[in-house]
């Protein structure tokens, strides 16, 4: 035998060991405690930790998606909304920028002129039309940031969830401008007032500057 | 040659060329607003000031100036050299000129550029000329700092019409005059003028007058902001989305260069915008080659059709060369003056192996005038000849008196118009098979007579050459894929050809190429400078 090796006996094997039966009782008596425990939980009014602090706290691990829902943070990124002007038309000045900035490419707008008479003419542009795709969407909220007039949010707080018919995900400017975000707000913290606006508050020529 | 120096380089100069134009013809930009190279030299903007070195026996001029002191915190007495107006300033033999490289130079520019925005409404996001503007440019490479004004900026007049095509926001106004000037300089038309001073500075129409005529979109074209707009690019989309290709404006036989803008995204061309040939458009075109990009989608022939009734365009083809190969003996093959050498090169070809007669057609004349239209609106007349080798052709008004079994045309335009349909179909039951390869439905007259229809692509949608009336030859880069069941132009004539038996002995456009050459056709290489957003790649900015 060479040196340095240590030898280990073979442990001994009663037969209580060799016939298994004791082990796998003991086992199945870990299994059934966790069983009966969750069992408790699981029970109307039984324990349950809060979905808060689910990873947290001891118990059960598994939530009962979607009967259960983890609550989001207030900064989720959820489906987008149009915002309103206080007259009810969207702030959204048809700029381009969130879908210029849009890595997944997926809003467009088609902008337009406001009508002869029109308060906002010159002033403003609006968006005829205003669509995203929030199938392609990644939810990266960079349409948010480039925003400059607060008309685009994700603030409502809804995850999109799966729809069988992909024509539901293609949100037109109608179905954008009904959503309020979580709060139930519509109207735009960005309101610009314009000449001819009670809250104008600017100088203009016809006032003898 | 004599030259001056700026920032330490040797610039040459022609006797009476102002610092700006000679710097501006080496490919080097001072920053200015009011200078254009095609117009007077107004120097009312102040922002091309540079720094101009005394002669050796003179005295700098002075001027005494207050400057704030960080550790006094109190104005002190100081002195800065005078600047000049690089764009009115002649430039001298030996002159010592510093651009970049003077602090001076840098501050007054910084200033400018804050006076100007001091009553800018900054609606950037609005405003059409975003991405391409000056002002947004300048900002970024000599100001670059906060807004220090607090009162409300100065309002004025937003959107106002100044005509068909124009429209003009006050607010945005840098009051350069460059639009007052090309109306009376360039299209010799005093239809703008202005009223007031400073802050409250507007351009207004002549009394009694609009932006008319046509040239209107060259008084919105060199507006180095967005105070002018053309209802036509207004309010469609951003410029920094489109790509702008070179090409040859396809409205005269001018042949006036330009860039063609697309949309890849939407595979659709926005707008037109000159690019400067002294020798051909200087810096200017018309109105009808402004708008000529909507001949990319409007009307446009997208369907083969076979004896009335839609096709494809490979079945078009094949019946094409059935009436070819039945009718070789009295075949006529009209060449087109509307398209490019290429084209026509091939169709010739085509006429050689059928032992066919050549024909030439386009469309009518109409107005020239002294600026740049030329009276006749078919960019490639003489390419179109030169690619047969003649002098000239008969017209279609001669093909009529022939009789002809079948005839080859291509494009779907006719000089004389309803004339030729109305003599073709008079000789039922003799009455010859048409072969049109046209690219837009409703214009042409050949559309009223033709058995065979084949849809081909716009001159944007394919790579050519064009041969101007006073034979320059220009060519032009594909813009945008071709649409639809569209053929490239050339190509159909080639397959035509193929499929009836005829060898043109050409397969490739590099062979048209080679023998446009070896006809005297050669136009100069066009600039690596395609793809790029307008903003970035094109003069309009620089400019
Ligand atoms: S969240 Fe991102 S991917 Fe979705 S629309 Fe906005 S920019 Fe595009
Ligand atoms: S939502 Fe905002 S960024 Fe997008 S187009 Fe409208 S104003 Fe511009
Ligand atoms: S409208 Fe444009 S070109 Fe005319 S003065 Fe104003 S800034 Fe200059
Ligand atoms: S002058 Fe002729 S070539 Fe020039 S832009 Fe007008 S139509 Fe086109
Ligand atoms: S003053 Fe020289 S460019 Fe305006």
């Amino acid at each position: 035998m060479a040196a340095g090796t240590k030898v280990i006996k073979k442990p001994k094997r009663t037969l209580a060991d060799q016939s298994f039966v004791v082990e796998l009782v003991k086992g199945l008596g870990v299994t059934f405690k966790h069983f009966f425990k969750g069992l408790n939980q699981m029970r109307p009014g039984g324990p349950r930790p809060d979905v808060t602090n689910f990873n947290y706290e001891d118990g059960i691990a598994t939530l009962q998606y979607p009967d259960e829902k983890r609550p989001y943070a207030r900064r989720f990124r959820g489906v987008h909304r149009l915002t309103h002007r206080a007259n009810g038309e969207p702030r959204c000045t048809a700029c381009l920028m969130c879908s210029t900035a849009c890595p997944a490419q997926c809003i467009w707008i088609k902008p337009a002129e406001f009508p002869v008479g029109h308060p906002s003419r010159g002033h403003e542009r609006f968006p005829e039309e205003f669509v995203i795709d929030e199938l392609r969407c990644i939810f990266c909220g960079f349409c948010v940031e480039a925003c400059p007039v607060d008309a685009i949010r994700m603030d409502t707080g809804i995850h999109m969830t799966a729809i069988d018919d992909r024509g539901s995900f293609i949100f037109d400017k109608k179905k954008l401008m009904s959503i309020p975000s979580q709060d139930g707000d519509f109207v735009t913290s960005n309101d610009r007032p314009e000449p001819g606006d009670k809250n104008y508050g600017g100088i203009t020529r016809l006032q003898g500057h | 040659m004599p030259t001056f120096k700026l920032d330490g380089k040797e610039i040459p100069f022609e006797k009476g060329e102002t610092i700006i134009k000679a710097a501006h013809k080496q490919g080097i930009e001072i920053p200015h607003y009011c200078w254009h190279p095609g117009l007077s030299v107004a120097a009312n903007c102040r922002m091309c000031l540079v720094e101009i070195e005394p002669a050796a026996n003179q005295r700098a001029m002075m001027l005494d100036v207050l400057v704030w002191d960080e550790k006094k915190k109190d104005y002190v007495v100081s002195r800065k050299p005078k600047l000049q107006p690089a764009c009115q300033m002649a430039a001298g033999d030996g002159m010592v000129v510093k651009s970049e490289t003077s602090e001076h130079v840098a501050l007054a520019r910084k200033n400018v550029q804050e006076f100007l925005l001091l009553n800018h409404p900054v609606d950037c996001p609005i405003c059409d000329q975003s991405g391409e503007c000056k002002l947004q440019d300048y900002y970024m490479s000599e100001q670059a700092t906060k807004k220090r004004m607090r009162d409300e900026p100065q309002h004025k007049p937003k959107g106002q019409v100044f005509g068909p095509t124009i429209v003009y926001d006050a607010e945005r106004c840098i009051a350069c005059t460059r639009c007052i000037r090309v109306c009376e300089e360039v299209i010799q038309d005093p239809m703008l003028d202005m009223r007031e001073r400073g802050n409250l500075f507007e351009v207004i129409t002549s009394p009694g007058r609009q932006v008319e005529g046509h040239y209107t979109m060259m008084v919105e074209w060199v507006c180095p902001v967005g105070a002018l707009t053309t209802s036509h690019w207004r309010h469609k989309g951003r410029v920094w989305l489109l790509k702008g290709t070179q090409s040859v404006c396809p409205g005269c036989a001018t042949g006036c260069n330009m860039w063609v803008d697309v949309d890849p995204r939407e595979n659709t061309a926005f707008r037109n915008r000159p690019r400067e040939n002294e020798a051909v458009n200087q810096y200017w075109m018309c109105d009808d080659g402004m708008l000529s990009y909507d001949r990319v989608y409007k009307h446009r022939m997208l369907h083969a059709s076979v004896d009335g009734e839609k096709s494809s365009s490979a079945k078009a083809i094949e019946a094409a060369a059935q009436h070819i190969s039945a009718h070789k003996g009295s075949l006529a093959v009209v060449l087109s003056a509307q398209r490019s050498v290429e084209e026509n090169i091939a169709a010739v070809a085509l006429a050689k192996a059928a032992g066919a007669d050549l024909y030439i057609t386009g469309k009518a004349s109409w107005d020239g005038d002294k600026i740049l239209r030329n009276s006749d609106q078919n960019p490639n007349r003489a390419g179109a000849l030169k690619a047969a080798g003649v002098e000239s052709l008969p017209s279609v008004d001669e093909l009529v008196h022939k009789n002809h079994s079948a005839i080859l045309v291509l494009g779907e335009d006719a000089e004389v118009a309803n004339d030729v349909v109305a003599r073709l179909r008079a000789r039922v039951p003799s009455a010859p098979k048409v072969v049109v390869l046209a690219t837009h439905e409703q214009r042409g007259a050949w559309l009223g007579v033709a058995t065979v229809v084949v849809p081909i692509t716009v001159w944007a949608e394919t790579d050519g050459t064009f041969v101007n009336a006073k034979g320059v030859a220009q060519a032009f880069k594909r813009a945008l894929a071709p649409r639809g069941d569209v053929v490239t132009g050339w190509e159909a004539i080639v397959k035509i050809a193929k499929a009836s038996g005829l060898d043109t002995g050409y397969s490739k456009l590099s062979e048209l190429r080679e023998a446009a050459v070896s006809r005297g056709i050669e136009a100069a290489p066009l600039k690596k400078q395609d793809g790029v957003s307008p903003g970035t790649n094109t003069p309009r900015s620089t400019v």
